[in-house]
């Protein structure tokens, strides 16, 4: 699952996979704002097949966070 | 594209645009009242797939009518207006509003919309999203302010935009999808995004035809196999009596609607074939007796009736009708003939005929957008007639020893048109469809070809004429002056392939220096710009006694002191001088 996960961040944030670290999060990432946050939210959902509730969205601000939050759901 | 997740397609986007870099960039402008912003790499992507390499960038949120002015030079602006954030909340507002506050703001924006028409007005193409209300009324019975409002609107653009314009139906894209799959309203709230991917998946699919056709890369020619593709049956084993295509019989009706959207086909302009194993006698007969035929031959320009591989028999078309190869679809109810030309010819579109036969004519429907040509002209509708007066004029020059004798019994003439708007929509369209005769390639739009004209540039369109028939406006060039240096530019020459081989092009450029001459210019530079189509005309300038000044494998640079210039002095064809604006 980590991989599939930095895979769709890889992919949405313009960058390669080793550059994903577990410490990723809008600090690290520069382009990680909020028009982004929206792609990987779709990207992500698409990717396992879930959807996110508002909430969630809002609160998966970072890699662990997302990874949590996926583990939840799957 | 549908199979494809939104990440793989950022992926494969990206390798695409690392192979196209270095071709010339199509930059397109996404400008929007709400956030679209996932549009912009899908609609790349899909353009990227059909070999154009579109970089597509996004105005600045809810700025669509100072954006008009800040990208007006973009080769597309596409406008994403959305009703319901006109205001913001107007899907409830609109219905709470009296009568007068609903005038005001038609009318407001009924005037931006102007504004965005008048900052557009030379942009080559815009692509104009229709107001809708179907994502959020489409339970109403009955229609509301909402619904009025979208009506006037709709009513205003359709009478106000120029041909530059396209105005896309979104609500037949909402409908192919379902609404429910189109909008997402967790992020409408919160940050007015309103479309879901599948819904950008299906509007860069939507558009896609229009783009195609502007670049040139619409198809020309739709070629059809006989048995169980025109008629049901197989005419050498069951008979002439046996086959069926007759909207009376179950499996005729099938074939019946077929051939007329063939035939609907061939009135635009399209060329419609056939190639298929049989006898040609038996072919012949049922095209010509079979009393429940709609296609005739008079529809049909080319027939490869015989025993050969088709692979080879749609090479032959595509070389008889000077068309290339990936002009071409294909239909044929075969496995093995489908397959064969998928593995042989894969620049050709395969159609292969359905098991159920009742999902025949939707599958041509569904596939008639590969032929969509954004212009239209008086010429199209004539094609049919005029490839075959081509066929006509080869057969006779196969009776002549010379090719000069022949050229001679023709009778030929050239009419030139100078700078006239009424022939603006077809000098466009030689420019996007003109491929092998074209020293350029340059792609216009009507808008573009209007421009050139405001801008003082010259464009000669020519018509050609011998004793078969007139061919139409099947020339132009376009010619910018420079007065205080005496300099033209030959921007663009082309020529459609219906007129190639009689020496129409040195008549015209005897006719078109002595012209330039009398405007007092004394240099013509000019240029070839190779790919891979138009190998035929890398030496013309060197032809007509143009010095090549440099030549870097791609583009050649030429001139030609105007005085230097040696006259062809073809007398056996007429030039005439036409209407000049």
């Amino acid at each position: 699952m980590e991989q599939r996960i930095k895979n769709v961040m890889a992919s949405v944030f313009n960058l390669e996979e080793n550059e994903i670290g577990n410490d990723a999060s809008p600090d690290t990432i520069e382009q990680w704002d909020s028009l982004r946050h929206m792609h990987l939210i779709v990207g992500l959902e698409e990717e396992f097949g879930v959807t996110f509730k508002e909430d969630e969205i809002v609160e998966m601000m970072n890699y662990q966070l997302i990874y949590d939050t996926l583990k939840n759901k799957v | 594209m549908f199979d494809l997740k939104y990440t793989e397609i950022l992926r494969q986007n990206k390798q695409l645009g690392e192979a196209l870099a270095g071709t010339q960039v199509y930059q397109l402008t996404m400008l929007s009242n709400v956030i679209t912003n996932q549009l912009n790499e899908i609609l790349e992507y899909s353009l990227r797939s059909a070999d154009i390499n579109a970089k597509v960038n996004g105005g600045d949120y809810d700025n669509i009518v100072q954006d008009t002015l800040k990208f007006s030079k973009s080769d597309v602006v596409v406008i994403f207006w959305e009703l319901a954030n006109l205001v913001d909340g107007l899907q409830y507002k609109a219905n709470l509003m009296s009568d007068a506050e609903l005038e005001a703001l038609i009318s407001k924006v009924c005037s931006e919309i102007d504004f965005v028409i008048a900052n557009l007005k030379s942009t080559s193409l815009v692509l104009f999203n229709k107001f809708s209300t179907l994502i959020f009324n489409h339970q109403n019975l009955r229609s509301n302010n909402f619904d009025r409002i979208c009506d006037r609107l709709n009513a205003h653009i359709t009478t106000n935009t120029g041909n530059n314009f396209f105005i896309i139906d979104i609500d037949k894209i909402l409908a192919k999808l379902s609404i429910d799959k189109c909008a997402d309203f967790r992020y409408y709230y919160s940050s007015k995004a309103l479309y879901t991917i599948d819904f950008y998946k299906a509007y860069a699919q939507f558009v896609l035809p229009i783009i195609k056709s502007v670049k040139g890369k619409a198809k020309k020619a739709l070629i059809f196999d006989c048995d169980n593709t025109l008629w049901k049956g197989i005419l050498g084993e069951d008979g002439i009596e046996k086959i069926e295509m007759s909207g009376a019989t179950k499996s005729g009706v099938v074939f019946e609607e077929v051939q007329n959207l063939a035939i609907e086909l061939a009135q635009k302009g399209i060329l419609i074939g056939l190639c298929s194993k049989n006898n040609p006698q038996d072919v012949d007969i049922v095209l010509s007796d079979h009393a429940d035929i709609t296609l005739r031959n008079k529809d049909i320009t080319i027939k490869k009736v015989n025993w050969e591989d088709k692979a080879t028999n749609l090479r032959a078309i595509a070389s008889d009708l000077n068309i290339g190869i990936d002009s071409l679809v294909f239909v044929d109810d075969s496995d093995f003939e489908a397959n064969y030309i998928k593995e042989n010819l894969p620049q050709v579109s395969v159609l292969q005929v359905p098991a159920n036969l009742y999902e025949y004519p939707k599958l041509i429907r569904d596939n008639i957008n590969l032929f969509f040509n954004i212009t239209q002209s008086k010429e199209d509708l004539k094609k049919t007639e005029m490839y075959k007066q081509q066929a006509q004029r080869t057969e006779e020059k196969a009776a002549f020893n010379d090719v000069e004798s022949y050229l001679r019994s023709l009778q030929l003439e050239i009419t030139v048109h100078a700078n006239a708007p009424v022939f603006t929509p077809r000098v466009s369209q030689l420019t996007q469809k003109t491929n092998q005769f074209n020293l350029t390639t340059k792609r216009y739009t009507e808008a573009d070809i209007e421009n050139f004209i405001n801008n003082g540039a010259w464009i000669f369109a020519f018509e050609v004429k011998d004793k078969y028939g007139d061919s139409g406006i099947t020339g132009a060039v376009i010619v910018q002056i420079d007065s205080e240096t005496k300099v033209a530019i030959i921007d663009s020459f082309l020529m459609s392939c219906r007129v190639i081989g009689r020496n129409i092009e040195q008549a015209f450029f005897d006719f078109l220096i002595k012209y330039l001459q009398k405007a007092n210019v004394e240099t013509i530079n000019a240029q070839y710009i190779k790919t891979y189509k138009n190998e035929q005309v890398i030496n013309f300038y060197d032809a007509l006694g143009f010095t090549c000044k440099d030549d870097d494998g791609i583009v050649k640079n030429y001139q030609l002191i105007a005085d230097n210039y040696k006259s062809n002095n073809i007398d056996y064809i007429k030039v005439n001088y036409g209407t000049e604006n």
